[in-house]
């Protein structure tokens, strides 16, 4: 289980998150939607502490941290307990797709580098990349490349799988097959959070949706609520410019 | 004697000033071993901007740059044993080869360290956060992940400035050291032949500089196809 409580996030004036609370239950798939600049990211990036929160809580399976005064060892135990899938891949470029996978098991968690190995090639083999172990990353299509990133955290067995719009740098025909290796990835019982602008995999996947809009989270329910019924004017303002077909009587 | 220029004696001194070869060879890799190791230091000091030392880097990179290396090469000659005398360090019996690989390893260090910092810098914000995301600490991350980039990105300025400190090591003589520039003086005036003591001391610079730049553009060719 990972639990957000009352997180603050400024940059400058400008005030990206204004107390967000956020449960999120084991094995869930929680769908974070918002229109641009609503802080989405930064929320992501909070809870790695790639972005470090002004205030506020952070509680991750026996793990409770306070943002305000982490240290650097908890910070680390946090991204251990984590892993982070970016809209820009963001493979280690000096690495081939197998030692991407391996590092954060080798050098992070100190495993011996057989294990390790055997580790990434059963995460490669899940999303697809059987014959691709030894390719860089600029030997890689977006697509693989996507599915590389996603291998790396799912190898790191982390409590949580952040996904930062993790198809929105792809062109439309690679879309399809990291949609699918997530919901395998999801099939499987890991907890994800996962920013995106993809409705469908929101409707068909996520058991959680969270509408953030101004740094609040404005709403939140079944993909069924809020879909289909959907209490607050900005939710419903956002629905329909995102799903231009979409009608409340669904 | 006779003639101004005996094509003769350049074959005579050629073996005379090339035996001293491994002193130039030793100041040039003293001075990037330790110019890469300090380079680092102080470029992680001022990318970390660790108070003080910080300020004392940005002054001391400036220094360094601003001012001729036999200039400094003399201040440290003078003045690094009275420096040393305040803590109580005697090193007025250091022969002067000493003098010359600290100058040569300090001036190095500032010249790394702008290149070192550029490189780094030069590393997308993305590969940093990726290895924090799998769990490296800042250590681990710039050692696995940023280091091994930036040294590719610096490869090219890197090979410049071994050919450069190489060319440079031809004022360490100044001190009275007797690498290879050094050995062609004491022939010239032993002799009053110098002009063919520098035409040996020209063909073996132009030589060795082009052997560096042939294996530096070599070896990162071997670097980048391994990556594609
Ligand atoms: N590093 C930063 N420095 C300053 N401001 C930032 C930084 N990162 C984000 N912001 C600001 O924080 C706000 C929220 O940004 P964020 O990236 O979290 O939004 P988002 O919901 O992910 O948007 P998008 O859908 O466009 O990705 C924006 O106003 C943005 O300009
Ligand atoms: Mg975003």
């Amino acid at each position: 289980m990972i639990e957000l409580k009352n997180v603050h996030k400024a940059f400058g004036k400008n005030t990206v998150l204004k107390g967000i609370n956020l449960k999120v239950n084991k094995g869930e798939v929680v769908v974070i939607l918002g229109p641009s600049g609503s802080g989405k990211t930064t929320l992501l990036r909070c809870i790695n502490f790639l972005e470090s929160a002004d205030d506020g809580e952070l509680i991750i399976g026996d793990t409770k941290v306070d943002f305000k005064n982490a240290t650097s060892k908890e910070i680390l135990a946090v991204r251990r307990r984590t892993a982070m899938v970016f809209q820009n891949y963001n493979l280690f470029n000096n690495m081939n797709a197998i030692e991407n996978v391996m590092e954060g098991l080798v050098t992070g968690r100190k495993m011996p580098i057989g294990r390790a190995r055997e580790i990434a090639k059963q995460a490669l083999d899940k999303v697809g990349l059987k014959d691709k172990y030894e390719a860089y990353p600029l030997q890689l299509s977006g697509g693989q490349q996507q599915r590389v990133g996603i291998a790396r955290a799912i190898a790191l067995n982390p409590d949580v799988i952040l996904f930062d719009e993790p198809t929105s740098a792809l062109d439309p025909e690679l879309v399809g097959e990291v949609l699918s290796v997530m919901q395998a990835v999801a099939k499987e019982g890991i907890t994800m959070i996962v920013v995106t602008h993809e409705m469908s995999f929101a409707m068909d996947i996520a058991q959680h949706i969270i509408f953030m809009a101004d740094g609040n989270i404005v709403e939140e329910g079944s993909p069924k609520d809020i879909f289909t019924n959907p209490k607050e004017k900005r939710t419903k303002q956002f629905l329909e410019r995102i799903l231009p077909r979409w009608n409340y009587s669904i | 004697m006779g003639s101004l220029f005996d094509i003769r004696l350049v074959f005579e001194y050629f073996p005379l000033i090339f035996s001293r070869f491994p002193i130039t060879l030793l100041i040039v890799v003293v001075a990037i071993g330790a110019g890469l190791v300090l380079g680092l230091f102080i470029a992680l000091v001022r990318m970390r901007k660790v108070l003080l030392l910080n300020q004392f880097a940005i002054l001391y990179v400036s220094f360094v740059r601003g001012t001729p290396i036999i200039v400094q090469l003399f201040i440290i000659y003078y003045g690094f044993p009275l420096l040393l005398e305040q803590v109580g360090i005697d090193i007025t019996q250091w022969e002067k080869i000493y003098f010359v690989l600290v100058t040569y390893g300090l001036n190095n260090a500032a010249f790394m360290s702008e290149i070192i910092r550029s490189a780094i810098s030069s590393v997308p914000d993305g590969q940093r956060e990726a290895a924090y995301s799998v769990g490296l600490s800042r250590w681990q991350a710039l050692r696995r992940v940023i280091l091994p980039q930036a040294f590719l990105n610096a490869f090219p300025v890197f090979g410049t400035r071994v050919v450069n400190t190489f060319e440079s090591t031809s004022l360490a003589f100044t001190l009275g050291i007797l690498d290879m520039v050094g050995q062609a003086q004491a022939i010239g005036s032993r002799t009053y032949h110098e002009l063919e003591g520098y035409v040996v001391l020209a063909i073996i610079f132009i030589a060795i500089s082009m052997i560096l730049e042939k294996l530096f553009v070599h070896a990162e060719k071997r670097f980048i196809q391994q990556r594609r």
